[in-house]
Parts: C-alpha cells; structure tokens; sequence
C-alpha cells in the first residue's frame, strides 16, 4: 500500500514535471531547428527553396505580421508562384497589420507564448529591432543566397538585418504663396511649424533626429547653415551656442553635433504633430494650405485625386529645386525576419526570397515612387510617373529614384542606421522628449 | 480520548454548516463569482503594478537597470526626474481639468435635457428624446474629427482650410480649434446621455405631491426647485459625476484627436521607451478609479436621507413653459441636436463621397462632378485611383471581417457580462446584509468605475504573459469583467423589487432554483434584465478605448475606424461609422420592440 502511494506521488510528481518542463524543452528544440534550417536554407537556390516551401505549408496556412499591409499582396502573389510550381499547392499566407508599435508586443508574446503563432515579420524602426528583437533573439536573420550573390546588389547595409526596402520621407511645401525653402535650415525658421507625425507615435521620426548627430549628417547641417543669408545665420547661431554645451553633456562625437542639436531642438519645439501622413498630404495639397511644409512619405502624392481644390502640383520637392541646400529629408527601412520559434521557417525563408529578388514579389512596394528595394532588378522606374499622355503635367510624381535620394551630393537623405540608433538613443532620447511637440 | 471525541463533533458540526451554507444556489453563486471576479479584477490590477517594476528590454529601464531584473527607477524617475512635468504633472492636471469640465458639460447639457422633457410640457418631445442618444451611439471620438474637419484652419492649426474657413472665412481661436475646451464639450455631448438616463429616470418617477405640498405651502418656485427637487436628484447627479469623471479621465481618442495632452495619450505616447513609466500611470488612473468607487459608496449610503421616494404620484406636475416658450425651447434643442447628432451623420455620409478626404471643393466651387462613388464602388486593387490601394466599403473584405469580429466580440462579452452580472445581482439581492455580498457587489462595480484606458492596459499586460494577445478570448474577458456592472446594476435593482415571498413560495412548491430563475424571476423583470445585455453588446460595437491595446487593427470595427481616421482616410472611417450607426439603431429597436427595452426607455422615448 505504501508503495503504491510511493509510486504514485512519484507519477504525479513526474507528469507536473513533465508539464512544466515539456514545453520549455520543446520552444528551445524549435529555436535550435528554425536556426538550422535558416543556414541550410541560405545555402539554397531559390528553386530548392521552393520546394521545401512546397513540402512544408502544404495545407497549412503561414502566418505574417508587418508595418505594411502590402504584404497581403506580395503573399497573394507568392502562392500563385508555388502553385506555378506545382498545382497541388493548397497552402495559404494570413497576413495581419498590427498599428505602430504594437508590432513588437505580439512578437514578444508569440515567442513567449506555448502556442506559436506568426512565422515572419515585416517590420520598421531600426532602432527598436535592434534594441527590442535582436538583442534578445526573438527575431533572426536570413539572407537569400540569390540576395547576397545577386549583381548589383547593395549588400552592405542592408543584409544585416535584411532589408526589403528603403522608404524615403521627404521635405516638401505648399508653392500657392510666396514664401521659399531653400535650405533645410528655412523649415526650422522662425514661425515655421511643419506637419509631421509625433515622434512618439512614430519612432522612426525619432531615428532620423538621432541619425543627425552622426558625422556625415551634423557635417551636411554645418554646410547648409553656412550657406544660409547672414540675417538668418545669427538667428540660428543663438540656438547654436545654448546647445553647444550639450554636446559633451551627451557625449556625442561628430564635430558638428552642435548644428545637428540646434536643427533638433528647433523641429522638436516647433512641428505641428499630425496622427500620420495621410491627413498631412491631404492638407498639404490643398490651395489653402499657402506655405505649409511638412515632412513625409514621398509616395503618399500618388494618392492624391486632381480636384478644383487638391493637387499635386500645389506641392513641391524642396530637394527637387536645383539651388536647394542641406538634406532632402529622411530613410528608413522595412526589415523582413524570422521568428525565432517560427512553425513554418522553410516558408518563411522562401517568402522572404521570393520579395527580395524577383520584381513580382517586390511589386507590391515597386509600383510606387519612394521605396527602393537594394536589388536593382526588383525596382521599378517611376522617373515619369507625372507624365500624362506624354506630357510632364506632375513634375513632383517623377522620381528621381533611390540611387539619387540616396546620394550624400544629390538627395541627400538621412538614412537609418539600427546600431547608431540603438547607441545613441540611450542619451539621446530623454533630450528630445524634453523638446518633443507634445 | 475525550477531546478527540469533541474535535470530531466540532468537525462534524462545521461540515454541516458548511453543507448547509452550501445547500443554497446564492450561496455558492457568491464564493464562485467572489473568487472569479475578485481573480478576474486583481490579478490584472498585481500584473499592472509588477510591470511597473519591471525591466523592459529596449526601454529606458533596462539601461538603467543594469542586467537587473527588477528595478525602481520608473518610479523615481517618473516623479522625480528631469521630465517629471511633461511626462506626469501636466498630463495628472489636464486629465483632471478634463473630467470636471466633461462633467460640468454633461450634467448641465443632460441634466436640463432630461428634466425638460420629464418635468415640462416641451413640445417634440419624443423625438429629441430618440435624438439626445445619438452621440452616446456613435463611437466618441467621431465627433472629435467633425470638429477638426469644421474648425481646423491653416491660420490657427496649421494644414488646410476646414469648413467654416473655407465657406465663410471665419477663422476660430485656437482654444476653440484644439485643446480642454473642444475635449470637453465632445465628451460633455457624449456623457450627457448618461445624465439623460439617469437624472430623467429620477424626475420620472418622483413623487410631484412633495413639490405640491411645497407650492400649496407658498414656497417661491426657486425655493421649491432647491430645496425639494434638486436633493432628490442628488443621488443620481453623484451617479452621473462619477461615471462620467472616471469615463472623461480613461478616454484617449478625443483628447488624441484634439491635441490634449492627458494621463491616457501620455500612456500611448511613453510605451515606446517609458513602458514601466507608462504603465506607472495606468496604476494612477486605477487609483483614482478606486477613489471614485469609495465615494460612490459614501454616496449610495447617503442616499438613505432620500427614501422619501415612494411610488408614482397619481398626478403629473408639469411645469408650463408657456405657448411659445414650449415652442422656442424645443427649437433650441433641435437645433443642438442638430449639430451633436444630425450634422455628424450627414458629414460622414457626405465624405463618403468627396475626391479626397476633407476635400469639400464642390461646395465652395458648386462643380458637382467633383463628388465620386470610388469610395464604395471600387473592386480593383488601383492606389493610382487615390484609393491608397484599398477596396471600395462594399468590397472592403477587411471593413466586413471587422464587422464580424466586432458582432461576434459584443455578442459573446454581452453574453457572459449580462448572465454573470444577473448572477452576482440576483445573488447580492438574496444576502444583501452580508458583508461579502457587499465585496462582491463592489468588486463586481469596481471595473466600471476604472477608467476603460487602465482596465485596456492591465488585460494588455496579462494577455502578454498569457500567450493571448491579439486574440478574440482576450478583448472578450476585457469586455466582460468591464462590463459586468452594467448587468449587475440593472439586475441588483430589478431583484431588490421583487418580493422574497414569490421564489419563497417555489421553494415550498419543491421547484429548482434553475426553474425557479428561468421561469419566474427572470420573465417577471425581463425587460430590466435584458437590458443588462443590451446596454454592454451597445457598448462593446463602439468600443475603442478598451480594446485598442489589446489587438491590432483589423480585428475590430473600432480600432479599424481609428486607424482609417488616423491615416486620414476619413471616407472609410465615415462609412463605418454610419455602418455602425445604422446597425445600433436596428438592434435598439428590434429589441425595444421584442422586450420593451431600448436606451432612453422609459425616460421621454416611450
């Protein structure tokens, strides 16, 4: 009898074990398999990838999550690409598009979770991913083989993590007054308030006023200010001088911080918060709207609807004007990973394949003007997208294409660098908050 | 060998009583529904205070922490450090000027709505009843965005012209445009249903042969109004001051959209690099939604002074408003009514139509041809088309899954919020003396009285741990506990007038308690009852505050509507919204024609 209840304490004790311990066990064998199968698969052609694809989400459906809701596009477009394939393929992709930043709170609960859900993500803000998702393993990184040895393509920067693609944000202004933007400088000037989404609400605003403390960037400002008519120099230098303090306080290194953290401070106190893009495009581009400026996504003009009141000819490219000075506005970039405890990883791998090298699967974003994928032969021209009937009746649509927004000389975009970000953010943040809009 | 023999009689005896405590159906209702809401309430509430310790990886915390796991720095550094005003006091002290001003708005708007249309001879009152409503339907902050597209202008806030600046060139100041003021009379306008309900509910049934005597004693009509009228509404108006503090205090899209900054918005704003901080002031809103309860229970013990109210009057006192004073005040209200409720609804309906969103040139110019169908007809995938590369509404799979997911999410938490809440009712009615019902009475009330943004954050935090982020089970258990209260309320005081001796008399008669319930007490106050579903499925369809930490957008028709506002995409977010209008008055009055219950039932709307 003793032994009986000996033996079943022990049983009880054991399968309590068992259902503590099993599940832990089992999410570090996942781990330890998605790693693996992320090596063998970047050793694949995009064939043999394929196929594991093909064997593996046969029947099952692949779960995405990501900052653009076009990757429901892209996966529509990928399993017509495995069923071309072969027309057996009953697999599917559900892909939800989770606002801001609450992308990062369901990675974190699917990968703590028991029950995992999502495969892969597409995701923004450099400066979060880095902080949030690689530094603790949630996300991991796979680079194509077709990526990596594709001709052409800017590998470096943008493989680790990998990018999809770079989105440019831009300086522009309503042209139906007077007034002119010259220099990057004369959208900080006194009494201007350019629309701009909160830099809480999205970070990557906040990554790019980061990125201007870096070397090359501070020495872009410095050059631009000094190009700036005497009178609208001694406004500026004012902010220069209380700031300079600040600068070792901080502990940046660029020379030309101080530039950088006057031209901060004074967009941080002076933009006018907008909830998104959009609404900034609507209002920029309409006649009312005499000598707004604003900061935003290049390709929200594609939007806009011709009408007695809106146009995108009441809009111009502050960078687009041949005597214009300073940066042109910003970049950051949409990064495509894997979950750590992903169910589907050879699908998940294949899917990222399939949009980072070839033109279909990066149409979704190419058709537009302002994302630029690192692989030439996924981009798209859109150089006349303002022409009508051969007629140049748009002339802020055409654009002028990544290699040259890209450029230090011509476009002179600011772009996105994760561990700059995640490194200075640490002393940076608080001293934006303290000058923040809001 | 003795004493053995009387521990085994003591034994004996407590297991008889506890048999016997057992033996009744309130009895267990009250440990079961004790122990699951008090489990339902708190450990949210622990897991919201433990993330306030926490360290966050990415966030400042972990910096600060040093590899530690749990730290005090949030606290410190919230309350102390260097941004302590902008990230605390300024947010603590717009939130509270925005609940008293909400409150001042509401009650007044409300308070004086509902006793012209009880205690007066106002004519159309009918239909202003029906209308009064209407911005209680609507999901609150859609109001917020009428107003912005009505007032907004480049002079003051920047962007384009709105409409008043556009038609007639009248260009408001900016404490009209954004800020406390338009943040409280939005919500004000919102909230006064409440008052409507709950102050016209009182002067519905108050006793007028009080008012008489007063009159026939030569008191002046003021001194009646004071002395005699306003105390007996006393206990409503404390009714309605704390629900709408607390609910003013949780909102975040109206002070979002009208550029307030408050506890809520500051929470949104900090969970990117302050999410300990952020959740430190989620903590706070809690507090003061504990706050509010002991008041509300201070109040309701002192409303023993009011028991004076005994019954329906024979006669009716209403108070002449004249031949054309009945005339003019009516106008006055229709033309209120008109902008809080009607002028909505036809913007909505009008930017389902306009080129670009906020684009009203056809108005200015008179060209007509400049209004389009695209924004429900398109059914190709065209972002040339201006459509940024969305589907017409009534192509829009996403609207429609949306839809779905709101129905079956309303459903299922009124479900569960209306039979838990006629359970606790039924139960805390049938033991009202003992002080455990009290704690389940209360801890059943306390979810309503937190501010909904806190009550979000908390089931935000657990469904993280949980693994159930994201998911319908999770903004379900949120609807649920959030509001049990409508149900418990309204079954509490339905059980409370019917007489013991009824059920008593099944007891004798060998019936069970389940028959018992199904076919005496619940036929009996049905219509009570019901609406203890009705009001928390109204609620849950037009919710977002509550909801919108806990899944991402798509999955309901709310957070779909915020985010179609926020990206400026006002013809999908007016589309849903007068799909949600048109689904809430269908179920309002397919169910006040069922049962007899509806939202101003019983007031001035039948």
């Amino acid at each position: 009898m003793h032994i009986r209840k000996q033996a079943l304490a022990f049983g009880i004790s054991a399968a309590m074990l068992g259902l503590v311990f099993a599940p832990q066990v089992q999410r570090i064998q996942a781990e330890d398999s998605v790693e693996a199968i992320i090596a063998e698969a970047e050793q694949m052609s995009t064939e043999e990838l394929y196929k594991k694809a093909i064997e593996e989400s046969r029947g099952q459906i692949m779960y995405g999550v990501g900052n653009s809701s076009r990757g429901a596009t892209a996966a529509s477009k990928f399993i017509e690409t495995l069923q071309a394939i072969d027309p057996s393929y009953d697999g599917s992709i559900e892909w939800s598009q989770p606002k801001n930043n609450s992308i990062f709170k369901i990675i974190e609960a699917d990968v703590q979770s028991n029950n995992h859900i999502n495969s892969m993500t597409l995701i923004q803000d450099g400066n979060q991913i880095q902080s949030k998702m690689l530094d603790t393993g949630y996300l991991l990184n796979f680079i194509p083989k077709e990526f990596k040895e594709g001709e052409g393509v800017l590998v470096e920067g943008n493989d680790k993590p990998l990018a999809l693609q770079t989105l440019v944000k831009v300086f522009m202004f309503n042209n139906q007054g007077e007034k002119q933007f010259k220099n990057c400088w004369d959208f900080v000037a006194e009494g201007e308030s350019p629309m701009f989404m909160g830099v809480d609400s999205e970070p990557v605003g906040k990554n790019f006023l980061y990125m201007l403390t870096r070397e090359d960037y501070a020495k872009m400002l410095r050059e631009a200010f000094e190009q700036l008519p005497e009178e609208k120099q001694a406004y500026f230098q004012t902010v220069i001088d209380e700031v300079e303090a600040d600068v070792e306080e901080l502990g940046l290194e660029a020379a030309d911080a101080k530039y950088a953290l006057a031209w901060i401070r004074l967009w941080c106190e002076q933009y006018n918060e907008q909830t998104d893009d959009g609404p900034i495009c609507n209002n920029l581009v309409d006649k009312s709207a005499v000598d707004e400026s604003a900061l935003i996504v290049y390709s929200k003009l594609r939007s806009v609807e011709e009408s007695d009141s809106a146009s995108v000819n009441h809009v111009t490219i502050a960078a687009y004007q041949d005597d214009y000075q300073g940066i042109g506005g910003y970049a950051y970039k949409h990064y495509l990973q894997v979950l750590k405890t992903s169910p589907l990883p050879w699908t998940a791998c294949a899917f990222i394949t399939f949009m980072t090298t070839s033109p279909e699967g990066f149409e979704a974003w190419g058709k537009d003007m302002g994302g630029y994928s690192a692989n030439p032969a996924c981009n798209q021209d859109h150089s006349q997208d303002g022409y009508v009937d051969g007629e140049d009746k748009f002339p802020a649509k055409n654009d002028r294409g990544g290699d040259w927004w890209l450029s230090p000389e011509k476009g002179k975009i600011v772009v996105e660098d994760p561990g700059y970000c995640a490194e200075v953010s640490e002393v940076m943040a608080e001293w934006i908050d303290g000058y923040a809009a809001r | 060998m003795a004493s053995r023999s009387n521990t085994g009689v003591l034994g004996l005896q407590r297991r008889n009583s506890l048999k016997n405590y057992f033996r009744k159906p309130e009895n267990i209702l009250l440990v079961v529904l004790g122990i699951l809401l008090t489990l339902a309430t708190i450990v949210p509430i622990v897991s919201i205070i433990a993330d306030t310790i926490s360290v966050h990886p990415g966030s400042i915390d972990a910096r600060k922490a040093k590899g530690a796991t749990w730290t005090f720095f949030n606290w410190k550094d919230l309350f102390r450090g260097n941004l302590r005003y902008k990230n605390f006091w300024i947010p603590f002290r717009n939130t509270m000027s925005l609940a008293v001003a909400t409150c001042v708005v509401a009650l007044s708007y409300g308070g004086v709505f509902a006793y012209l249309i009880t205690r007066s001879n106002m004519a159309i009152k009918k239909y202003l009843s029906a209308i009064f409503v209407f911005p209680y339907i609507m999901p609150q902050w859609t109001l917020a965005v009428v107003w912005q597209n009505l007032f907004n202008s480049r002079q003051v806030t920047g962007g384009s012209d709105g409409l008043l600046a556009t038609l007639l060139g009248i260009y408001l100041p900016e404490w009209w445009c954004k800020g406390l003021f338009p943040s409280a009379l939005v919500l004000g306008f919102h909230y006064a249903a409440f008052a409507y309900i709950l102050i016209g509910g009182i002067f519905k049934n108050m006793d007028a042969n009080l008012e008489e005597a007063a009159s026939i004693l030569n008191a002046s009509k003021s001194k009646i109004f004071f002395r005699i009228t306003l105390p007996l509404v006393k206990p409503a108006m404390i009714s309605t001051i704390l629900l709408v503090f607390s609910s003013a205090m949780g909102s975040y899209p109206v002070p979002h959209y009208l550029g307030y900054t408050t506890l809520s918005t500051k929470y949104v704003g900090m969970s990117v690099n302050r999410a300990g901080q952020a959740s430190i002031l989620a903590v706070i809103m809690m507090l003061c939604g504990v706050l509010i309860l002991l008041v509300n229970q201070r109040s309701m013990s002192g409303r023993k002074n009011y028991t004076t109210v005994t019954g329906k009057s024979g006669q009716s006192s209403l108070v002449n408003l004249g031949r054309l004073g009945r005339h003019v005040i009516a106008a006055i209200f229709v033309v209120l009514t008109f902008v809080t409720s009607i002028f909505p609804i036809l913007s909505f309906t009008v930017e389902t139509f306009l080129p670009n969103p906020g684009d009203y040139s056809f108005l200015s110019t008179g060209n007509f041809s400049n209004l389009t169908t695209k924004w429900w007809v398109t059914n190709e995938n065209l972002s040339e088309n201006g459509m940024y590369g969305q589907l017409g509404i009534l192509y829009n799979s996403t609207i429609w899954n949306a839809f779905k997911g709101t129905v079956f999410v309303s459903l299922v938490a009124a479900l569960l919020a209306g039979t838990i809440g006629l359970l606790v009712g039924y139960a805390v009615s049938k033991k009202r003396r003992s002080r455990f019902a009290a704690y389940v009475n209360s801890i059943a009330f306390l979810p309503y009285l937190m501010p909904a943004l806190a009550v979000g954050v908390s089931f935000f935090v657990i469904g993280n741990q949980l693994g159930i982020y994201n998911t319908y089970l999770l903004v379900i258990i949120a609807g649920t506990i959030k509001y049990i209260p409508f149900a418990s309320r309204s079954s509490l005081n339905s059980m409370m007038q019917i007489s013991a001796e009824i059920e008593e008399a099944a007891v004798i008669q060998g019936i069970p308690w389940r028959k018992r319930m199904l076919r005496i007490l619940i036929p009996i106050q049905k219509a009570a009852i019901l609406s203890g579903f009705l009001l928390p499925f109204m609620t849950a369809i037009r919710e977002l505050t509550l909801f919108m930490l806990l899944c991402t957008q798509n999955k309901l028709l709310t957070t779909l509507l915020d985010y179609f506002d926020e990206m400026g995409l006002y013809a999908f977010s007016s589309g849903i919204n007068l799909i949600l209008i048109v689904f809430i008055i269908i179920c309002n009055s397919v169910v006040n024609r069922l049962t007899g219950a509806s939202l101003d039932n019983g007031i001035g709307g039948n």
